[in-house]
């Protein structure tokens, strides 16, 4: 189990999918941080007047963290943001099952209504959340820019 | 690593996002004005819908639609009512006045412009009139995707204590 999870090839995957996941999940919400509000609204879990700073910072953030993944540089607290973020989202969505809250889940894109149901994005989350625990885990310090 | 690294991320990212908000034309103010949800009772549903209408949405959400500002929205009433008092940035639609024939193009031409996709909140005075209902309808059979029906109204817009938009001074 230690070899696989400590395995070169295996970590540098986990890197790419779980940095371009949030990479590719922060482009919308940059550019429409509106929309991005809106969504963030919609799970009633944020107070009023800290909603547009969330929906401003985040998205950096989640770049930030998509790109130092997948170059390998300040790789540790990237990883420990990317889990983090990771356990907030899938309780965030989680939240909107048991409280029957028919949102827009505001993952990857915004302004339409709710196509995909809350359970799909949980269940897309708790995927990625093995990557990013393996990477959290993970030994593996091949190909970073810088090894830290 | 302890916290370092995560805090230095968590200022990089607040100073870009800052920085970039202050030159951006997407810019939002840092403080938005979201109420909180405590007076709202849900969206008021008429009992003449239909499954198939579309959505109804209540005046938080209304509240948000307006000031994030991405949605049009368009009051149903007559024109008199209209001027008298209306939510800011509303358009005229009113239903009574609406033409036989080529309903399309008539909503076409009111809309002017507004892409299809874009959302469109129906209202008019409150839970007595069903103008915005059927004008959703309508908006919606003619290929407007993403409307929105704020059946509480311009009533309970005032009530909840918004701006209201007066182009002409009339008696109460």
């Amino acid at each position: 189990m230690r070899q696989l999870i400590d395995n070169d090839y295996l970590t540098m995957l986990s890197r790419l999918l779980v940095g371009g996941m949030y990479i590719v999940a922060s482009v919308y919400k940059i550019i429409e941080p509106a929309s991005f509000a809106k969504s963030i609204w919609q799970y009633h879990l944020v107070p009023g007047s800290l909603i547009n700073l969330m929906a401003l910072i985040l998205p950096w953030l989640e770049l930030l963290i998509g790109l130092a993944i997948i170059i390998g540089i300040a790789y540790r607290g990237s990883i420990w943001w990317a889990n983090l973020l990771l356990i907030v989202f899938i309780a965030a969505l989680a939240s909107t099952i048991v409280r029957g809250l028919d949102i827009e889940c505001g993952c990857f894109k915004a302004g339409q209504s709710a196509t995909e149901p809350a359970w799909q994005s949980l269940v897309f989350d708790v995927a990625a959340m093995l990557f990013a625990l393996q990477l959290w885990f993970s030994r593996s310090k091949k190909w970073m820019l810088r090894r830290a | 690593m302890a916290l370092k690294q995560p805090l230095i991320l968590l200022v990089l990212a607040t100073v870009i996002s800052l920085a970039v908000n202050v030159v951006s034309p997407n810019s939002i103010p840092l403080v938005g004005k979201y109420r909180s949800l405590s007076s709202g009772n849900g969206p008021i549903i008429p009992p003449t819908a239909e499954k198939g209408d579309p959505p109804f949405i209540d005046v938080n959400q209304a509240q948000v639609e307006h000031e994030i500002g991405s949605a049009q929205f368009v009051d149903a009433r007559e024109p008199e009512e209209f001027m008298c008092g209306t939510i800011p940035g509303s358009i005229n639609i009113p239903f009574e006045h609406m033409p036989e024939g080529d309903l399309g193009r008539y909503l076409d031409s009111a809309l002017a412009g507004v892409p299809r996709d874009r959302a469109l909140v129906t209202f008019c005075s409150g839970e007595e009139c069903d103008l915005s209902l059927h004008l959703g309808r309508n908006l919606y059979t003619y290929g407007y995707t993403n409307v929105l029906i704020f059946f509480g109204g311009s009533r309970e817009w005032e009530k909840f204590g918004f701006e209201i938009e007066r182009r002409a001074e009339c008696g109460s």
